[in-house]
């Protein structure tokens, strides 16, 4: 227990603290472009507010002294001092843009100093999250705060959003397209992962050949999978005529749907073998031996015992398909990725951060989401830690 | 016996491959009797008890419940009119201790209000108050209590048969020795025939009305607890109870108040054993106290008999 120890100085946070301070005094926070064309000119804390930048420093420092002192009291201070800045960051660039923009192309980009001040931010988040209980909710005020500025407009000259204005319907299709994408792959995976675990635990002659073909596909890079299936379902399309009118091509969705779903049915088959195998002999010989049918035994006893590890195969596999449909923009599937590979052919690293930013954002969603899920399907396990 | 039996082995056999792990076996239960098989570990108790309910069905022979072959009787309808609790209890983890409990009648189905009374009425008689322990989930629960839910949850549609492969094996021996004393007070007013298996001779001897011993498929002796220690068919069955020990284990068997004399006024009321404890106890505290008379003191505290050394000899050859 922490609040039995006397208060050691927390080292994590003295270096990352340190690491705050670089930032701010070495780094260009952020830049302004007249176009988009025209590369920006990198401004520091220094260079935007001149002397009157010297209060910012307080922060990194007072949250090292808080380090310093390493006490509940001094970390839970910490914590609220982060909150504050996280909620700040966003008012801050709007503040920062309405003072230095002027006319309707000039942009602002992150600069370097900006992304670091955000990740040594979070890093300093986690750490206190790991040292102090509870406080999850907190993590929606800088959210919440984000979504404001957004919402009031305040950050319309970001590059960002200034790439997100110009195509803003493309967006729109692209993450409606991603989302259709990676559900499709996901829920067909799993009817097909789960027929064939259950088949592979009917015949276990099958599990040994099954688990080397599903580890073959994992280890076979995606591109090339890609290219491996675009001569199959050309012909395909070409020979079927009802194939080619459902869209089934060489390129586009039909061999991302494949390739997305040939990769999930490793980690959802095992996860689904492996949950169902695990379940208590013993619960399952009781259950046959109170008078339970096995149709009863497997869907009232088995399945609800093993469906926290199931989802966990789902988790991974929808995280895992989330990144993968990226890649799907390469073969004329659509999606965020397009923004990415739009964005490195004209070397716009903003365009390329308007697909980068909502993919993490809908794979952090998708992960914390299931793991809640997973979380409610043991209310046993919830109840025996209290 | 001139009632039918109510379970029957004639000549059953069960075949794993070309091993026989039971081997033509013969055994009357009747009703009402408490049935412990006891041997060392792969010698066919347990398969023996999970032929019973066709958990395991038997290679040759027949098996009867009530003069009816089983083998003519749905397994799940047979499986669902006899008890059955095993030493990891098999609670369904996912489930509250009311619903583990309410299982075979829910599978019966019973009405849901006589369900609800039913649950109650025999976390009650298990010592589990309802209040308590109805909404907790089994990991929650101790060894001892665990297991009394596995047994709750196996008297639940009021079988006649109950079957039980080691229940108490697992527990620490304080647990185990309070739930056999239980157990013999519980079968004292419900009457169920009961199959037992354990390897724990201690325990059989104190539970059992019959005693069946197994080696390697075959049945070596079976007969009372007094029988078997009377007169053990071989050496086998005298290790097994214990070689020299056995005149302990058969004091242990034989209460106070079958053999104590009346009141001696002369006796000082210390030191003491109460009518219902065992000759080997009573032995236990002469040795203590270095005496060779004790009292008898009732649960009253009143002194009801006297107890010599000479009478411990008498009932114990």
């Amino acid at each position: 227990m922490v609040e039995g120890t006397p208060a050691a100085a927390n080292r994590v946070l003295l270096v990352l603290g340190l690491a705050l301070l670089a930032a701010l005094l070495g780094l260009d926070l952020a830049s302004v472009a007249p176009n988009r064309i025209l590369p920006g000119e990198g401004v520091s804390p220094w260079g935007w507010l001149g002397p009157g930048a010297v209060p910012l420093l307080a922060f990194p420092l007072l949250l090292m002294a808080l380090a310093w002192r390493g006490s509940i009291r001094a970390l839970i201070l910490a914590r609220a001092l982060v909150v504050v800045a996280l909620v700040l960051l966003p008012w801050g660039l709007a503040a920062f843009a309405a003072d230095r923009v002027t006319g309707s192309q000039a942009r602002v980009t992150l600069g370097a100093g900006f992304w670091t001040l955000l990740f040594v931010l979070l890093m300093i988040w986690v750490e206190l999250q790991a040292r102090l209980k509870g406080g999850i909710w907190l993590t929606l005020l800088p959210l919440l705060s984000l979504a404001l500025a957004l919402a009031g407009g305040h950050l319309e000259s970001l590059a960002l959003m200034r790439e997100y204005a110009s195509r803003s319907g493309a967006f729109h299709e692209a993450l409606r397209y991603h989302l259709l994408l990676v559900s499709a792959a996901v829920g067909l995976s799993l009817l097909l992962a789960f027929a064939l675990a259950l088949a592979m635990r009917r015949f276990p002659r099958l599990r040994r050949g099954g688990f080397a073909l599903l580890s073959l596909i994992q280890t076979i890079p995606s591109l090339a999978l890609f290219g491996l299936l675009l001569a199959p379902l050309a012909w395909l399309a070409a020979r079927y005529a009802w194939l080619g009118e459902l869209g089934v091509q060489g390129i586009g969705w039909a061999p991302a749907l494949i390739a997305l779903v040939g990769y999930s049915l490793l980690p959802m088959t095992r996860n689904s073998v492996v949950a169902l195998d695990g379940v208590d002999p013993g619960v399952v010989e009781a259950a046959r031996g109170m008078g339970m049918s096995p149709a009863q035994v497997f869907w009232r006893v088995r399945l609800p015992l093993a469906a926290p590890v199931i989802l966990e195969g789902i988790r991974i596999t929808t995280v895992q398909a989330v990144g993968l449909a990226a890649v799907a923009a390469l073969i004329g599937a659509g999606g965020l990725g397009t923004f990415i590979f739009q964005g490195l052919g004209q070397a716009a690293m903003d365009l390329v951060l308007l697909g980068a930013l909502p993919i993490l954002a809908l794979a952090v969603a998708a992960d914390s989401l299931l793991s809640a899920l997973a979380r409610l399907t043991r209310p046993q396990l919830r109840r025996e830690v209290q | 016996m001139s009632e039918t039996p109510r379970i029957a082995l004639k000549g059953v056999t069960k075949r794993f491959g070309a091993e026989a792990a039971v081997d033509a076996i013969t055994l009357n239960i009747a009703p009402g009797e408490f049935c412990v098989l006891v041997g060392t570990s792969g010698c066919g108790k347990s398969t023996t008890l999970r032929m019973i309910n066709r958990l395991i069905e038997h290679s040759d022979g027949e098996i009867h419940i009530d003069g009816r072959p089983i083998r003519e009787i749905d397994p799940q309808r047979l499986r669902r009119r006899i008890g059955y609790a095993i030493q990891s209890t098999g609670l369904f983890p996912h489930w509250t201790v009311a619903r583990n409990i309410a299982l075979v009648p829910g599978l019966l189905r019973w009405p849901r209000a006589r369900i609800r009374e039913r649950v109650e009425e025999l976390m009650t008689l298990l010592g589990l108050a309802p209040a308590e322990f109805a909404d907790k989930y089994p990991a929650q629960l101790s060894g001892g209590q665990a297991q009394r839910v596995g047994v709750a949850r196996a008297l639940a549609a009021d079988p006649e048969i109950l079957l039980m492969d080691e229940p108490f094996g697992a527990l620490d021996p304080i647990t185990r020795e309070s739930l056999q004393e239980e157990l013999r007070r519980l079968q004292g007013r419900i009457r169920k025939t009961i199959v037992f298996v354990t390897h724990d001779m201690d325990e059989a001897l104190k539970l059992a009305d019959r005693l069946v011993v197994m080696r390697a498929g075959r049945i070596v002796q079976q007969g009372s607890p007094d029988e078997l220690l009377a007169a053990p068919a071989d050496d086998f069955v005298t290790s097994l109870l214990g070689g020299r020990d056995r005149g302990l284990k058969r004091a242990a068997l034989t209460p106070v108040a079958r053999v104590m004399r009346p009141v001696d006024a002369r006796l000082p009321v210390e030191p003491a054993v109460s009518p219902d404890e065992d000759l080997r106890l009573a032995l236990s505290v002469m040795l203590w106290h270095r005496v060779e008379t004790l009292a008898v003191v009732d649960k009253a505290g009143r002194v009801c008999g006297s107890l010599h050394l000479m009478d411990l000899l008498g009932e114990t050859p």
